[in-house]
This record gives structure tokens, sequence and C-alpha cells, in this order.
């Protein structure tokens, strides 16, 4: 019997096969991206392609010396954005998880108000911002908190109906026989849904907040371009372009960025905390 | 079938009782305040100035008005939208077809979902200088984003046991391609246009409100600024929350025409 030759492995193959090379490339190569486009941006590259100045797209010292100089100033706009998106979030996800509780306790009239709700999910913000900014108008006579309530208004209405949907689902897609098994056990209704429902709702809770946060964010955002009061992360990046500072522009885009970064992975620790039990 | 006509009826039920709790505070409205026109109008005045042939501005009605600038803003969010969509797949068919791509950009994907693209509008607009072009861009930003995490996750579910299948009978890689991943990735990525289509639109009218051009957004801000009949805002309102809610249904619409599995049931 002839003895089966074995090829050399190319270097190729080798690395497709080594686990440790491959887990390796899936922090590397992101970086590399990220040190590259980078590399392009400071050396002016970015602007040629995009056919831009370095006046509307500032290299990036000059945005991190801005951001750095203006620090203060862009603290209290980050405390002015989160303190909406914050209290948005909170007030809506109750909101919504309460309408998912009173839909999943009266299917026969919360299906059709949940697909209301969805409908409502997407009303484009920039219509409903204007909308709330009147009806609010006689809430405060200080203007500051007026246009505040205002934009937690828009972003609550985008938490519900994200948090309601989702949770619906969470409290209806039991596990096959879990109903009957409390059927057969004469648990009360109460119980059923203290011990039954509750917890396998927690995990679509999850679900919802990864999509809202970051989404509450961006409604704080473009609802503070409406509201009648100058402040917020989002209303600072078009009064500086309406100005013409495009570096100090940058510099609230940068934070922008960071926000919706950091909440994110805010949640995701949280979420690792919360639901160490469920894996 | 029951169950369906059920849910339309409850669903019936609500708006219905959506529609009071308006009219109650519409007449709450029109007694304490000013100028309820501004806070909120009656729904029948709302459809009156909508059937009304008086002149708001340029010699045309409300309508007319609202009309206008509804084509010009849903065409471009359609041509963004269309851009972004074809983008977001092409883009997950490479990060599929190669596994260098899918590890350096994956992450990139991920952080795209979290920057508040519609922030960066008015950025775009002074880059590329042109405000159709922006909208475009913006538009196209924001749907390629779900559609391709949502496709790139169609591609990942497809069984080991079809892979197997494909083995045996010696299918080349593009035909595993064509008739097993491409196929199961089709509800996934339809999930991803639902999800896109409203944020295509919200981009459009937001882009408008930057610069006057036309769009629905524009006129939404010069109606607010009582340049013309605050009617025209009213109308626009709702005429946007009407798109955005269509723009999903579209959506499953296109889905059941395309794929024979959803249709029979």
């Amino acid at each position: 019997m002839a003895q089966k030759r074995k090829r050399p492995k190319s270097l190729y193959h080798r690395a497709k096969d080594n686990q440790q090379f491959q887990a390796a490339m899936t922090v590397v190569l992101p970086v590399f991206l990220g040190m590259v486009i980078l590399v392009l941006w400071q050396t002016q590259t970015l602007h040629q392609i995009f056919h831009t100045d370095t006046f509307t797209l500032p290299l990036i010292d000059r945005i991190g010396t801005i951001f750095i100089e203006n620090r203060a100033k862009i603290w209290e706009n980050v405390k002015a954005t989160m303190t909406v998106a914050l209290i948005g979030l909170v007030l809506g996800s109750l909101l919504g998880y309460l309408i998912a509780i009173l839909a999943a306790f009266f299917p026969k009239m919360g299906t059709g108000g949940l697909s209301v709700i969805g409908a409502f999910a997407s009303i484009p913000v920039v219509a409903l911002a204007p909308v709330m900014n009147n009806w609010t108008k006689g809430v405060s006579s200080d203007a500051n908190t007026r246009s505040m309530v205002a934009k937690i208004l828009v972003v609550m209405l985008i938490a519900a109906a994200n948090m309601g949907l989702n949770a619906y689902r969470g409290l209806t897609e039991l596990k096959p026989y879990a109903l009957d098994l409390m059927a057969v056990y004469a648990a009360k209704r109460r119980t059923v849904f203290q011990k039954l429902q509750l917890p396998n709702s927690v995990p679509y809770i999850f679900v919802a907040l990864k999509v809202s946060v970051p989404a509450s964010i961006m409604t704080t955002i473009v609802s503070e371009y409406f509201a009648e009061y100058i402040i917020g992360v989002g209303r600072q990046i078009r009064e500086n372009i309406v100005l013409a500072q495009y570096s100090t522009a940058w510099a609230y885009i940068a934070t922008a960025c960071l926000l919706g970064i950091v909440s994110y992975v805010i949640l995701m620790v949280l979420q690792k905390i919360l639901l160490r039990n469920y894996h | 079938m029951k169950s369906k006509k059920e849910k339309m009826l409850s669903t019936l039920l609500w708006i219905v009782f959506l529609v009071i709790a308006w009219e109650v505070g519409a007449c709450i409205v029109a007694v304490t305040k000013r100028s309820p026109e501004n806070i909120l109008p009656h729904l029948y005045q709302i459809i009156a100035a909508a059937c009304s042939t008086k002149q708001v501005s340029a010699g045309m009605s409300a309508t007319m008005v609202v009309l206008t600038s509804a084509r010009a803003t849903i065409l471009r969010a359609l041509v963004g939208f269309a851009v972004g969509a074809s983008i977001g797949f092409l883009l997950a068919l490479i990060m599929k077809l190669s596994g260098f791509f899918e590890k350096m950009l994956f992450p990139y994907l991920m952080l795209i979902q979290l920057i508040p693209v519609l922030g960066l509008a008015p950025i775009i607009l002074s880059i590329t200088g042109d405000i159709n072009k922006s909208r475009i861009v913006i538009a196209a930003i924001l749907s390629f984003y779900p559609v391709a995490t949502n496709t790139l996750a169609g591609f990942h579910s497809v069984e080991k046991e079809k892979y197997d299948l494909m083995y045996i009978y010696a299918a080349p890689k593009w035909m595993i391609y064509l008739k097993v991943l491409i196929p199961s990735s089709i509800p996934y990525f339809f999930t991803g246009m639902k999800i896109a289509a409203p944020m295509a639109i919200t981009a459009s009218i937001l882009v408008d409100t930057l610069q006057g051009d036309g769009g629905m957004g524009c006129m939404l801000s010069q109606s607010l600024k009582h340049a013309m009949s605050i009617y025209v805002f009213w109308l626009i309102v709702i005429f946007s929350a009407f798109i955005g809610i269509f723009s999903s249904y579209l959506m499953n619409w296109i889905e059941k025409l395309v794929s024979p599995a959803k249709r029979v049931g």
C-alpha cells in the first residue's frame, strides 16, 4: 500500500487552522483598518478623496486640541443631552413595559394596541419634535425646562414603542408546555406572571434596550435641532456649522459618537452582570 | 383567519380611541389656549385645510404644497435607500465570502450603529456641498447598516446540514451561494429593510430642514415660522407619519411578493 504523501501545509492554511492566530486577527485587523483611516485623515489623503479641505474636515490633532480646550462647555452640553436621553429612556421603557403587561393580560385589546404603538415607532422624529414643542409651550415659563420636557417626551415615545413590542414578546413567547405545567400546579394568574412570564421577559428587555439606547441618543440629538432653548450636543453641532466653526462642530460630533459608544458599553456590562443566571 | 380579523378589529378600535382622545384634547385646547390651531387643531379643521383650494404659497393649495414637496423628499429618500440597501447586501456577501473582510469590518459595522448619524447631517452637507447629494448619502448610510447586519446574520443562520447536502451534491461554491445562502438570507434582508425604510425617510426630511430646497422638512420649518398656513405643518406631520408607517408595510408586501414560501402562510 502506497504511503499517502503528506504535503507540507502552506502558510495560508496553517494560519487558517490556528485558533490563536484567528482570535488575534479579530483584534488586529480592525485596529489596522482604524490606523489606516487615521493616517489617511491626518495626511489629508481623505480630503483629496472627498474633494474637501482642512477647513470643513479638520485634521485630527486640531479636533483633539479644540476638544480639550472646550471641555468645560462640552461637558455642560453632554450633561444636558444625557439627562434628556436617560430620563426619556427610563420613563419610556417603564411605560412600554407597562403597556406590554396590559397587552399580555388582555390579549384581545392588547394586540391591536401594540400594532398602533408599533406604528408610532415608525413616525419620523422630525415630525414629532415640533409637535411636542408646541404642546409643552405652557409647561413652564423657563425656556430650558420647557424644551427639556418636549425633548424627553419625544425620546419617551420612541423608547416606549420599542420596549412595548419586545417586552410583549418576552411575556407571551414562553417555553412550550410551561403554561400547561402552571395549569397542572393550579397556579394563580399572579403566580404565573411572577414566576414564569416576568423572568422570561428579562432577556427581551435587553434586546429592546440594545436598540433603544443608541436610538434615544439619536432622538435626543435630532429633537435638540427643533428645541427652543439652545443646548445639547446635537444643537451645538448645528450651531457651530451655521457659524462656520467646523473644528468645534467636529469636536461635538466626536463627543456624540463617544456618548453612543460609552452608553452601549455600559449597557453591555449591565447585561453581563444581570443576566449571569440566564446562561 | 379569525384571529387576524380580531386583531384588525382591535387595531381599529384603538385608532377610534386615539381619534376621540385627539378631539377631546382639541376641545380643551380650543377653550383654554389663545391660538389653538398651533397646538392641537380639530381633525376636521386639518381635513378641511387639505381639501380647501385656497392658495397658501406661490399659487398652490395646501395639499399641493405638501404633495409636491413630499415627492421631492421621498424620491431622494428612495434613491438613498436603494443605494444603501444594495451596498449593505453586497457588503454582507463580501463579509461572508471572506473571513478577512468580516474580521476587519464587523466591529465597524457594530460601531456605526452607535454613532448618531443624523447628527452628522450638517457636516455631510458642508462636505458634499450639495443638498441633494448629502440627502442621498445620509439616507444611504442610515439604511446600509441595518441591511448589512441582518443579511449577515441570515448568511450565518444556514444550518450545517444544508452545507453537507450541498457537499454531497458536489455543488460548486457559486451554486451554494445561489441556491442556499442567498435564498435563506432573504427574510433577514427584509427585516433589515423594514428597519431602514422609515429611517431613510426621517433622514431625508431632516436634511430638508437644513437648507431651503422645497422638500417636506423645508416646508415644515417654514410653516412653523408662520411663513404659510399652520395647517400645512399639521398636514406634513400627519403625512410624514403616514409615510413612515406605510414604508414598513410596503416592505412587508414586497417580501410576500418575492418570497413564495411566505406567500402560502
